[in-house]
């Protein structure tokens, strides 16, 4: 009796599960950063699509990579978002499809500099979503923010332990290597190492590292000071109103990240749909002004709030990015030096 | 009973369902356990290749890499995390195992419960309760603030000391309940004729309380080292990604720097230590069982 | 030694084992969503919870999960156990210490020599990796669990049976396999829990087909303040309470 009822709970438990499996006739996997979504925008699209779209993050575009190359074969993912330097890299590698335009429309209300560009000719690969700036958040509570002009000040003593920086590679060199005077996209052993260094002297100010939500350590009233992400700013208003965004003077970086299906991707179809339901201008404006960053649909930013649109956090006026530099890819042989670097920032304390 | 005799002839003929008993055993043991960990000790013996993850040369590459002073000193870091997360969890969970043998008996079930009842939510939920308490505008900081015991709010949150202080927290039963079956088991007469014999309560306690609790610290300190040195989602949470533990290392190069040749070495030195660890309490066992020890 | 002291450290650090618990419990119920001020009496948290279907969807995918790896950890679990407890074959000794080394050995040196085999075999990363891997740290747990019981068998009962005509598998299963219940019931619950509660193992050998409930709570945990999750603590708190004192009901009855 024991072993009957014992038995009917394996089954019972294998059959459930299996049957999961079955929905993924009508579903999206869409992998992307974390909170860079909003789930109106996703109910909406299962309302009138109904495709159920299964939303998992990750926090960056190393792990996104990671993921993505472990699970080629099995195709577990339809959608995804990278930034810049990675789509190349990903093409480059053929974990990519190519995308069909046919099925989209509205893809001539992209801004044409955002289209078009080095890592991805004719947006074979890849369709812009959002691009920001990752620049400098400052608690205007505790710190006076017109005295914060560059990335330098990160450094001064009074801020010691109260510094948040991403968790982002790039971003965190970008930082020394502007303060240096060299390029963001360096692949100069030796200017890498000066930034290495620069770095080291920051380290006992930094607080914490965090690319989930760096908006958090400032909620938390953990942080002050520190680099952030600009949708960060936009978001984290609402909890705490005087978290402000500075563009510092050495230049703040620059992103784009766009939608791309892996190669092996179990429902193209539907990735294609989704994209073609973000491409339209009303979506378009609510994900920007519901995520703070900006869009490159430039029909959306027509339907833009005018509050929204003049906000300089989401959409910065052409002073704001005088020095400001996209990230680029770097080739593997530069990338490593980098992690070196990176490895032993993050094991020094 | 007789000490160690078996109750029954055990039956060495073969039947078929010994074979299919051992078969099934023995199947599992081998493809679930031995040969998974033959493939980590292969790959960490290989070279990185930044498109497939693993390429032929073989190298000792990896564990040249380890002995870098940077891994080294990360990975004695996170030995020494761990080693004062088993210290606290032991000066917490020490004199709890004492008392709880002395409490009477009747209530001895429900306070095990108790203890339990925890550990039985999601460790991850916990985790976060302990973030959102330590957090410098959480209630922690708000009551010593209300108190007047501080100034301004105290950082607690990404430091060592809230990684030490999570891990002790999701750690403890395993240290008490080792002691506890110990201490439950120790015969009072024993302290007494110490005490009789004329011995101090501090002599009492080093020279025959703890060798006779050795069994049950050894045990607890083996069930929280370990686990300690791996889990990383705790360092994650509480330590702001600037506390790392093996566990991290050993994840990032697996999931984000993708040399899964060094990660697969550094998992090997984490099992290593473990084996190492194991020994170690298996020979002090063996001492303890022909020693002295009544 | 005086009565007051032990107590007092009894109750100190139950204290601090409960003090989270109670963050968890009264901020579930807190009505501001900064959870650091508080904002009223409210059920806001366990309606949002409700309607997060991707939390309810991991939480369901879990519950299966784990019940489908205790069950069979249990399965395959007790016949080890009984064969080394009963059977005398070479290796034994090996057996023993292969199973205490799975038990001892760090969750993430086992993900990641899972995800080794996962890979080489070709599995792909979903469902299927999942109960196998939940399946190899819940078996340890079950076969100590079971062979410690078998210990203080009264291997007489067997005998008797054996006289009496029974084969070797009639008498296993009316005599042994009923002797065995608490022990294979405390076994599954075990199995149980450490699925439900799996991040480490998760994290490397999961798919996105498949999303599990720690994984899920784990990056809401990272985007920080989601007070759900305190919630879904709660809930699974007070369902841990039920399922433990049920079982402890139920072997009390069982022993009488």
């Amino acid at each position: 009796m024991k072993s009957l009822l014992f038995a009917g709970t394996v089954a019972l438990a294998l059959i459930v599960a299996g049957c999961g499996g079955e929905r993924d006739a009508q579903v999206l996997n869409f992998y992307n950063w974390s909170e860079y979504m909003p789930q109106e925008v996703l109910d909406r699209f299962e309302q009138e699509t109904g495709i159920a779209v299964v939303y998992t993050t990750y926090d960056s575009n190393e792990a996104l990579y990671a993921k993505l190359k472990l699970l080629d074969q099995s195709s577990q993912y339809d959608l995804a978002v990278p930034s810049t330097y990675y789509v190349s890299k990903m093409s480059r590698e053929g974990l990519l499809a190519p995308i069909d335009q046919g099925k989209l429309h509205g893809l001539d209300q992209l801004d044409p500099q955002l289209r078009d560009q080095a890592f991805d000719p004719d947006n074979t690969y890849s369709i812009p979503y959002l691009w920001g700036t990752a620049g400098i958040a400052v608690d205007a509570a505790d710190i006076d923010p017109a005295g914060i002009t560059s990335w330098g000040d990160l450094w001064r003593p009074e801020f010691r332990g109260r510094v948040m920086m991403t968790n982002d590679l790039r971003d965190v060199f970008h930082v020394g290597l502007k303060l240096l005077g060299y390029s963001a996209n360096s692949t100069d052993p030796a200017q890498i190492e000066a930034a290495y260094h620069k770095l080291e002297e920051l380290l006992p100010s930094v607080r914490t590292f965090n690319s989930d939500a760096p908006r958090m350590p400032y909620l938390e009233g953990e942080a002050d000071i520190g680099m952030i992400w600009n949708g960060e700013v936009v978001t984290g208003r609402a909890d705490l109103p005087t978290l402000t965004y500075i563009y510092p003077r050495e230049g703040a970086a620059l992103w784009l990240d766009s939608f791309v299906i892996p190669k092996n991707a179990r429902n193209p179809e539907a990735a294609h749909r989704f994209i073609d339901f973000v491409l339209r201008p009303e979506i378009a404006a609510l994900i920007s002004a519901e995520i703070g960053y900006a869009t490159p649909n430039l029909a959306a930013r027509k339907l833009l709030d005018p509050a929204v649109a003049a906000d300089r956090t989401i959409y910065p006026q052409p002073e704001d990015l005088v020095n400001a530099e996209f990230q680029q890819d770097l080739g593997d042989a530069a990338t490593l030096i980098y992690h070196h670097y990176w490895d032993r920032l993050k094991a020094g304390r | 009973m007789a000490e160690g005799a078996l109750p029954y002839p055990l039956t060495g003929q073969r039947n078929p369902l010994r074979s299919a008993v051992l078969a099934l055993s023995w199947g599992w043991l081998l493809a679930l356990v031995l040969v998974p960990n033959l493939l980590v000790l292969a790959a960490s013996l290989l070279t990185r290749d930044p498109l497939h993850f693993l390429q032929l040369p073989l190298t000792l590459d990896s564990y040249r890499r380890l002995l870098d002073p940077l891994y080294l000193r990360v990975f004695l870091d996170s030995l020494a995390l761990a080693l004062a997360t088993t210290l606290g969890c032991l000066l917490l969970g020490y004199p709890f195992a004492w008392a709880l043998s002395r409490i009477r008996a009747r209530w001895r079930p429900l306070l095990l419960f108790l203890l339990i009842l925890p550990f039985w939510t999601n460790s991850l939920v916990r985790t976060y309760a302990i973030k959102q308490l330590l957090a410098a505008n959480g209630p922690l900081n708000g009551a010593l603030l209300a108190l007047g015991l501080i100034d301004a709010p105290l950082e607690l949150l990404y430091t060592q000391g809230a990684v030490i202080l999570g891990l002790v927290y999701l750690l403890l039963p395993f240290m008490i309940l080792p002691l506890y079956a110990v201490f439950e088991d120790l015969r009072p007469e024993l302290l007494l004729a110490s005490r009789d014999l004329g011995a101090g309560r501090l002599a009492t306690f080093v020279h025959v309380l703890i060798p006779l609790t050795l069994p049950g610290i050894l045990a607890g300190t083996l069930l929280v080292l370990l686990p300690a040195l791996g889990m990383f989602y705790v360092a994650d949470i509480l330590g702001g990604a600037r506390v790392l533990l093996v566990g991290n290392v050993i994840k990032n190069q697996f999931l984000d720097a993708r040399d899964w040749p060094f990660g697969a070495a550094a998992s090997i030195l984490l099992t290593a230590a473990m084996a190492l660890l194991l020994f170690a309490h298996r020979l002090a066992r063996r001492r303890l069982r022909h020693g002295t020890v009544p | 030694m005086s009565g007051r002291l032990p107590r007092l450290w009894l109750a100190l650090v139950y204290l601090l084992l409960y003090v989270p618990i109670a963050v968890l419990l009264l901020y579930s119920f807190n009505d501001a969503r900064t959870g650091y001020r508080w904002g009223g009496w409210s059920l806001r948290w366990y309606r949002a919870l409700w309607a997060n279907d991707t939390l309810m969807d991991s939480l369901w995918n879990s519950l299966a999960l784990a019940a489908a790896a205790a069950s069979l950890a249990t399965a395959i679990g007790t016949l080890t156990a009984f064969a080394l407890h009963r059977y005398r074959f070479r290796g034994r000794q090996l057996m023993h210490g292969l199973l205490f080394v799975v038990m001892m050995s760090p969750e993430i040196v086992l993900a990641i020599a899972l995800l080794a085999l996962f890979l080489l075999v070709g599995l792909q990363l979903g469902f299927t990796s999942l109960l196998i891997a939940h399946l190899t740290f819940c078996l340890p747990f079950v076969v100590i669990t079971v062979l410690a019981r078998l210990a203080g068998f009264e291997a007489q009962l067997l005998e008797a049976a054996r006289d009496l005509g029974a084969g070797e598998f009639t008498a296993l299963y009316t005599v042994l396999l009923p002797a065995l219940l608490p022990a294979l019931l405390a076994g599954w619950l075990l199995g149980f829990t450490l699925s439900l509660d799996d991040v480490v193992v998760s994290t490397f050998v999961g798919g996105p087909s498949y999303e599990v409930l720690p994984l899920r709570i784990y990056s809401m945990v990272r985007v920080g303040l989601k007070p759900e999750v305190n919630a879904l603590g709660t809930l699974l708190l007070v369902f841990s309470l039920l399922a433990l004192g049920l079982s402890q009901l139920l072997l009390n009855k069982q022993k009488s």
